[in-house]
């Protein structure tokens, strides 16, 4: 009996705290700046396995140019699990450009996350998604 | 090893099981919770990083070195105790039923909705696939005596029924002798205290691991302590047995299975390689198919259902043939099915152990990532994201091609013995095999041609 009442005791936890880990979890981190337009251009555009340069631009809700963010790093993750992702940070070259050396390492789907904290302190948050062909 | 000092006593315990239980129930808690709330990139979440890497590549593993560990441990017939009380001693399972066509559709089903909704892809998908396995569990324990979910739906379970028929370990009695003299039969009865066996083994009978999950309910409700979880030969139920009376069924769903199993072990890595691709696309021009739903469906009906049957008829009835042996086609479809486990356990080797090679430590950054969204700084203050494969890349292939030629020659080792014992005559013995040889190298021709080429991971689309 004491067993049983252990047992159910357990199942009872477990579930109060998974409900209490559920609102500690830290929000993920979410795009502040709707307004501003990031695009990223790869270079080579031809979209398969080996190395290229990405380019990150940063544009205004009226098109100008954003020089002078900081910490615009890139992450890539391909849709399956276990892959190690692709890191890396990009350097401003003016003209709201932002310039990181980048590699495809395998075919198939990738998710590009590209962060940069914008002059004004907000934080610039996209994700684009690429299908890399294999070389 | 039930006998063994402080293992024995830890397996046999009353509540031995939940030992082991216990701590998967825990990691599918974590999948699910992580799984439904966590990031929805699968590389960043344990639910698709836990089940698409580790867990598949560790079932693999365990079936070769342990045993059924994995359905030992399972945590969705935790509920079973909650669903007997329910349900009093529920009603049987439809005799109709009582087979493997429906895990045969259930594998091929599950294999199908892992590739169309991108089941890797998708950590709310995978924690809703545990929480489908926990609500199927549970309710047809609910419903019915015996535990079908187990032994006639589970596609993990089938999965782990066949991989195990190649395990060094199996459940099997000290002396029989006791067994007949039982009165009780506790084994598969259950007793007051414990339930007997999930999937009505009579531990006696037993000569195969198909259909046990070492649950070792069976070890625990013996009254006489005669049942034992012994060590053997890894395979040996495949060619044991007398001439005509082999230790497998010869039963058309359970041979078919083998072959579905063997068949989807090559198209499973198949949908990873360009041609797939290629495949896929020339379906849609040539035949119109703008859904991808159809092109899938009808891409694994023909790969894992029709290509058996009609490679398995063929074989059997030209093996027939060749040897001019009056018998049921039946007899001769399921002769050779034993000989097919190897090749396909060793391209299931051979898939996930690269997925597992390539990203067993991923599991550290992720994990690491885990708490420091909840603020547990335990693991460190920054996820290592350069930690993913244990393996040096250009190992791989090597690895592969050696696994898929070891489950050949495995392949070709068994089907040797079964022929020879199954005909006295040595030419005939030859020619009642060749036809299941050609179909064997096939499927390793086409393994080794698909590890060789470039993989790609899709799953956006």
């Amino acid at each position: 009996m004491a067993l049983r009442k252990a047992r159910w005791l357990a199942w009872v936890a477990l579930a109060l705290a998974l409900l209490l880990a559920g609102g500690c979890r830290r929000a993920e981190t979410t795009d502040q700046a709707p307004d501003v337009q990031l695009t990223l251009s790869p270079d080579p555009d031809t979209l398969v396995v080996g190395p290229l340069r990405l380019d990150v631009t940063l544009r205004d809700a009226s098109g100008a140019p954003i020089d002078g963010a900081t910490d615009v790093s890139l992450r890539g993750d391909m849709s399956h699990a276990g892959m190690e992702p692709v890191l890396a940070t990009a350097a401003g070259q003016g003209n709201g450009i932002y310039r990181a050396d980048f590699t495809w390492t395998m075919a198939g789907d990738w998710i590009v996350t590209v962060e940069a904290t914008l002059p004004d302190g907000r934080l610039k948050v996209t994700q684009l998604e690429y299908a890399i062909q294999p070389n | 090893m039930l006998r063994a000092p402080l293992l024995g006593r830890l397996l046999k315990a009353r509540n031995g099981r939940l030992l082991l239980q216990i701590p998967f129930l825990l990691v599918a808690v974590l999948l699910v919770y992580d799984g439904l709330t966590g990031p929805q990139l699968a590389p960043q979440n344990l639910a698709t990083v836990t089940v698409w890497i580790h867990t598949r590549g560790l079932v693999i593993v365990a079936a070769l070195l342990l045993g059924n560990v994995f359905c030992m441990g399972c945590p969705f017939t935790l509920p079973r105790t909650l669903a007997r009380r329910l349900s009093g001693r529920g009603r049987r399972w439809p005799r109709a039923l009582r087979n493997k066509w429906l895990a045969v559709a259930a594998f091929v089903a599950f294999l199908f909705l892992y590739e169309w909704l991108d089941l890797w892809a998708g950590p709310r998908l995978t924690a809703a696939v545990i929480i489908g396995y926990f609500a199927g569990a549970f309710v047809l324990e609910a419903l019915f005596a015996e535990s079908p979910f187990c032994k006639y739906i589970c596609p993990l379970g089938t999965f782990n029924f066949v991989a195990n028929t190649a395990a060094p370990t199996q459940i099997t009695v000290h002396d029989r002798d006791v067994c007949r003299a039982c009165p009780g039969k506790e084994c598969v009865n259950g007793s007051a205290r414990v339930l007997g066996c999930g999937t009505e083994l009579f531990p006696p009978a037993v000569r195969s691991n198909l259909d046990c999950v070492f649950c070792l309910d069976c070890a625990r409700a013996c009254p006489y302590d005669n049942v034992a979880l012994a060590v053997r030969r890894p395979g040996q139920e495949w060619t044991a047995g007398a001439p005509g009376d082999g230790v497998w069924p010869r039963r058309w769903d359970v041979s078919f299975l083998v072959l579905v199993f063997t068949f989807a072990a090559v198209s499973n890595a198949f949908g990873m390689v360009p041609p797939f691709y290629d495949a896929q696309a020339w379906l849609a021009g040539a035949l119109g198919l703008t859904s991808e739903g159809a092109r899938l469906a009808l891409t694994f009906v023909a790969l894992n259902l029709a290509l058996p049957a009609v490679a398995g008829l063929a074989a059997a009835a030209l093996s027939r043939a060749l040897v001019g042996r009056r018998e049921p086609l039946r007899v001769a479809f399921s002769r050779f099915a034993p000989a097919f486990v190897p090749l396909a356990v060793a391209i299931w080797l051979a898939h996930y152990g690269f997925h597992f090679a390539t990203g067993a430590l991923v599991i550290v950054p992720v994990l690491q990532n885990f708490l420091l969204a909840h603020g547990l700084t335990w693991l460190g203050a920054a996820p290592n994201w350069s930690l993913a494969a244990i393996l040096p890349g250009e190992w791989l292939l090597p690895l592969q091609t050696a696994a898929v030629l070891a489950g050949f020659a495995a392949a070709l080792f068994a089907g040797n013995r079964l022929a020879r014992r199954d005909f006295d005559d040595p030419a005939a013995a030859v020619r009642a095999f060749v036809p299941w040889l050609l179909v064997l190298l096939a499927l390793a021709v086409a393994a080794l041609a698909t590890f060789n080429l470039p993989m790609e991971m899709r799953g956006l689309s």
